[in-house]
């Protein structure tokens, strides 16, 4: 019969069961819900521990970044890791050296921007807009720790300006921009970074990624400031490994591995 | 005052709406793919203009003192910016949209009798 | 949490869903999985997670989308499902 038809039975069945479970969630945004409880040292829930002592611990107030850069800094090391990863596979799988693709698209004759006719307005407005996105996106990289944002976010808005540059005229604009060699480089160099500030402790003694002792390094009074600052670093690698890689995944993507022509 | 400062956000705040509903009403009733990106392109921009001048008129209603109420100027310069942007990339991608439209071989509906013009213009480009 | 809000933004979230996997042409669905990003992430700011909405915002409703459409047009488009 119609496999839709078990599809749809199959996927009502599982809704019907998802939405009896929700009867047993706690209340919304209840910190001391059961998935927060059970920490040791006995404090009553983990949210409550995040949200008293974390700000006097690392000197950062937004709650979410000390918590993925500091406490959990080993999860976001290898979330970039798997990042890299999946932009090393799409390399290896399209990446092709040197064989010209009968089946490419081909750009238009025209390459740049200004010579065509056709595309000045969404040319120019993208000249326009470039900047202040780059510009908006180190805002978003370097004010993490005040304001929503962080190495992710503003790493992936970097490669969305680079995008925008191969988008608006192609991709060859944006292969002499930012070119394979360096994307290359400086995916490499993020995830160097962040391992980099985790053995630095390591080597004065203390655990991996433990960024207190690093108050030597940055002239700082008190390991919490060497925390925050420490935290700065980890973003800034974190954001070359994401804007390295996005661009990368598209440039491949579009060309089918060539990096000629593009969309 | 204060009154007559609302009063200001809530009628650019409701011409905005007006406009926005202009907008969709064009976007189903209007013919052709070109005439509905017209709809759909104008009566966004002005719309999300107005609708945004509002909120930032809005933000004045309790301005006392430069010193005392800064972070509200801030709010509307960043009210700004977002008008600022919307007026270059939206206008930006309408003209992206005709083109990829135009290049698509989609036709214009055009009157009895009258010529296309555009059809000239891109001959020769 | 304002619960008409979420409310009206899940309809729209159910609705923008069925038409992704529904069109036959895999353009439309990129787009309109696109609209579904940032729907996720109108919700996720209403509910006060503005990091993760800020992400969605950037990888759901930006790159993503023109990732998809990348591929999309070195593959086929029509789907055959």
């Amino acid at each position: 019969m119609n496999p839709k038809l078990y599809a749809s039975i199959a996927v009502i069945i599982t809704g019907l069961v998802l939405l009896y479970g929700i009867s047993d969630f706690p209340t919304f945004g209840d910190p001391r819900s059961p998935a927060n409880s059970g920490v040791e040292g006995g404090a009553p829930s983990t949210s409550l521990y995040y949200i008293n002592e974390s700000y006097g611990a690392t000197k950062v107030p937004n709650l979410v970044t000390s918590v993925l850069a500091d406490y959990r800094g080993y999860d976001t090391m290898f979330e970039t890791v798997v990042v890299f990863a999946a932009g090393m596979a799409i390399f290896a799988i399209l990446r092709c050296f040197g064989r010209d693709d009968e089946a490419v698209i081909t750009a238009p004759t025209k390459s740049s921007i200004d010579g065509d006719h056709n595309r000045i307005i969404v040319g120019t407005t993208c000249r326009l807009a470039v900047p202040v996105v780059q510009i908006f996106a180190l805002y978003v990289v370097a004010h993490g720790h005040h304001s929503p944002g962080g190495g992710f976010q503003g790493g992936v808005m970097l490669g969305a300006s680079f995008i925008l540059i191969a988008l608006a005229g192609n991709l060859n604009d944006a292969l002499g921009r930012f070119s394979e060699r360096s994307y290359m480089t400086l995916a490499s160099l993020g995830i160097i970074i962040y391992a980099g500030f985790g053995v630095l402790p390591q080597v004065l003694g203390k655990n991996f990624l433990d960024f207190g002792v690093l108050e030597k390094f940055f002239l700082t009074d008190g390991p919490e400031m060497a925390r925050s600052h420490s935290m700065l670093g980890v973003e800034i690698g974190v954001a070359l490994t994401v804007m390295s890689i996005m661009f990368a995944i598209f440039a491949n993507l579009s060309s089918r591995g060539t990096l000629k022509g593009g969309l | 005052m204060t009154v007559t400062i609302i009063v200001i956000s809530v009628i650019l705040i409701l011409t905005g709406i007006f406009f926005f509903l202009g907008a969709a009403v064009g976007l189903l009733r209007f013919p052709d793919f070109y005439a509905r990106m017209h709809a759909a392109g104008k009566g966004d921009t002005l719309s999300s203009l107005l609708v945004i001048l509002g909120f930032a008129v809005y933000q004045l209603h309790d301005f006392h003192s430069l010193s005392h109420d800064w972070p509200t100027l801030l709010v509307i310069l960043k009210l700004l910016a977002v008008v600022l942007f919307i007026f270059l990339t939206s206008p930006t991608a309408t003209s992206a949209l005709m083109d990829a439209g135009w290049e698509d071989n989609v036709k214009p509906i055009i009157a009895e009798g009258r010529s296309n013009h555009l059809e000239d213009d891109c001959d020769d480009a | 949490m304002i619960l008409s809000f979420d409310i009206i933004i899940l309809v729209f979230l159910i609705v923008a869903a069925i038409i992704a996997l529904n069109v036959k042409d895999l353009l439309s669905s990129a787009m309109i999985f696109g609209i579904y990003g940032f729907l996720i992430c109108l919700l996720w700011a209403e509910m006060g997670a503005v990091d993760v909405a800020f992400t969605e915002a950037t990888v759901g409703a930006g790159v993503s989308t023109v990732l998809f459409i990348a591929t999309i047009l070195n593959t086929r488009r029509r789907s055959s499902d």
